[in-house]
């Protein structure tokens, strides 16, 4: 009975053959890009140079990339920080809730970046935001705009991951064993305390996991800078966009691509080997 | 005392998460020409502007196209994949899973720029087959890891069955499982098809300035001077995200599906 399942493996090519030339492809054809000189008239000469790379060396990269990091690292630090308590008590809600928070959840994480970036853009203008509503309840004498600013352009960003964030805790807090706090609260712990003793210290784990992955996330986006930052905030995304698109420097583009793609494997696998060690303890 | 707190903290959220389109919503119904808050007068033109122009119809037109073959491609790589995993459990279905949730653990910006220069190589530069492709690959990780809840609820009784009353792999593929993992399979060509929408940065890299999509229309008009009728086509994307999710939960248990506790 048990002979070599030719069906099965045909089928399996089709997905294997998408991912593989779709995906992959690209990604190995941006690293060979990288290497390319540029022409000024076309996409690219085929050559072989480190010239692109040479490049990176720079203060202007070496600031961008400093502050990309800075931002991510922050604006993944305030969305953890935000979703993780919300969605621990939004599980505790009735069913019915629980559907309306997860809905409107899911909602925001499909909706485009475009759109909450533009309604933050409203939010924060001088002509229908929140600046008008302090002008005219005499808190601010003469209201300016808020955005562009790094400000803007954070809030913009932790708007963006929070549904993500809340979605992937979600299944984890609401399957979650409640034995070992419950106990703690028969013997008398206030919940704030049962909440950062047990909770915190049970899903350590996971929200180190939370924080690379939407440190990874923030380090890709492009349109919340461009909206809502300043020049001097935009993060490497930006910069590559600019490079590749407005520029027509593709292999310049693709070069910082590929930098910041060895960067985000190094990170990843970095972690993953970091809590395998620790799991192995 | 802490119930008042928890519940202070939820409505901040709800708050920071709802208030901006709600001032969204203010500005599309506003008759001004200007972006203002609160309205002075109510009208629909904006929107009626959104529907009857064809510098607003195209972007709608190329969005949906784009988004209904993406999802179809998404979610058939999807089920494939699913379905080998199924059959083999063998180190081949596994790889391809595990190709499969690739395109998630990157961050876009790499992905759309190894597109752009993959599609300007292969001549497809511009042209909205590329972004289709794209999009269809790229999205690929949420049906994949939906569709594998279906497979890991078929149990093997029925199954067992199908096959010992005679039924080719093929037969018990299309009148048993098919069937029993359908729901799946729509929620995540669903889900493809909003995410597709709303995509801006593939979409741009790709082929943005010949395939002007809704999000790139958007983004261009706020970038360069825009008129309120971005807000009611900012507010369209929201009803339409809305509506078919709660679409979706009337057809499956959404709750079920996210991971929630059995109760």
């Amino acid at each position: 009975m048990k002979r070599f399942a030719i069906a099965p493996h045909l089928i399996g090519l089709y997905p294997l053959g998408m991912m593989t030339i779709f995906f992959l492809g690209p990604l190995a054809f941006m690293v060979v890009v990288s290497f390319y000189l540029r022409d000024p008239l076309g996409f690219y000469k085929v050559d072989f140079v480190w010239e692109n790379y040479g490049k990176f060396f720079s203060s202007f990269y070496y600031s961008v990339s400093l502050r990309s990091i800075w931002t991510s690292a922050l604006a993944s630090l305030l969305t953890v920080a935000l979703a993780f308590p919300a969605i621990f008590i939004i599980v505790g809600m009735r069913r019915k809730w629980q559907l309306v928070w997860v809905i409107g959840l899911l909602a925001l994480m499909c909706l485009s970046e475009v759109v909450i970036g533009f309604a933050w853009v409203i939010l924060m203008s001088e002509s229908a935001g929140i600046p008008r509503l302090l002008g005219w309840l005499g808190l601010w004498e003469n209201p300016r705009s808020l955005s562009p600013s790094r400000l803007a352009m954070l809030i913009g960003m932790v708007s963006l991951g929070f549904s993500l964030v809340a979605l992937m805790f979600y299944p984890q807090l609401s399957q979650r064993d409640r034995a070992i706090e419950e106990a703690a609260q028969t013997l008398g712990t206030p919940p704030a305390k049962v909440f950062f003793k047990v909770v915190l210290p049970i899903f350590r784990p996971a929200l180190a996991s939370s924080l690379v992955t939407m440190f990874v996330f923030y380090l890709g986006v492009y349109v919340m800078p461009t909206m809502l930052g300043r020049p001097q905030d935009w993060n490497m995304s930006v910069i590559i966009t600019d490079k590749a698109v407005e520029q027509a420097n593709m292999p310049l583009g693709a070069a910082l691509a590929v930098i910041m793609l060895v960067f985000t494997v190094l990170l990843i696998g970095g972690f993953a080997l970091a809590t395998r060690k620790e799991g192995a303890k | 005392m802490t119930g008042m707190l928890k519940r202070l903290f939820l409505w901040t959220i709800a708050a920071g998460l709802i208030l901006p389109f709600a001032v969204v919503f203010g500005v599309s119904i506003n008759a001004e020409s200007n972006i203002a808050f609160p309205p002075t007068e109510f009208s629909g033109r904006w929107y009626m502007m959104l529907l009857t122009q064809s510098d607003w119809l195209i972007p709608i037109g190329n969005s949906f196209t784009i988004a209904f073959f993406a999802a179809l491609i998404a979610v058939s790589i999807a089920l494939a994949a699913n379905y080998v995993l199924w059959r083999l459990n063998s180190g081949f279905g596994r790889a391809i899973f595990a190709l499969g949730i690739g395109p998630f653990l990157l961050p876009p910006i790499i992905i759309a720029m190894g597109a752009s220069v993959f599609w300007a190589e292969a001549g497809w530069y511009g042209r909205m087959e590329a972004t289709i492709i794209s999009h269809g690959v790229f999205f690929v990780t949420l049906p994949l890891v939906v569709i594998s809840r279906g497979f890991a609820a078929l149990s093997d009784d029925v199954i067992d069955a199908s096959r010992i009353m005679g039924a080719t792999p093929w037969q018990t593929f299309a009148k048993v499982i098919f069937p029993l993992v359908a729901p799946y399979v729509v929620t995540g060509y669903v889900l493809v098809a909003i995410i597709s929408v709303n995509e801006y940065l593939i979409s741009y890299m790709v082929s943005g300035f010949a395939v002007e999509t809704l999000p790139i229309r958007i983004f261009n008009n706020v970038r360069y001077g825009y008129s309120p009728v971005v807000a009611s086509a900012a507010m369209g994307f929201a009803f339409i995200t809305v509506l078919s999710l709660l679409a979706l939960s009337m057809v499956t248990d959404l709750l079920k599906l996210l991971g929630a506790r059995r109760d």
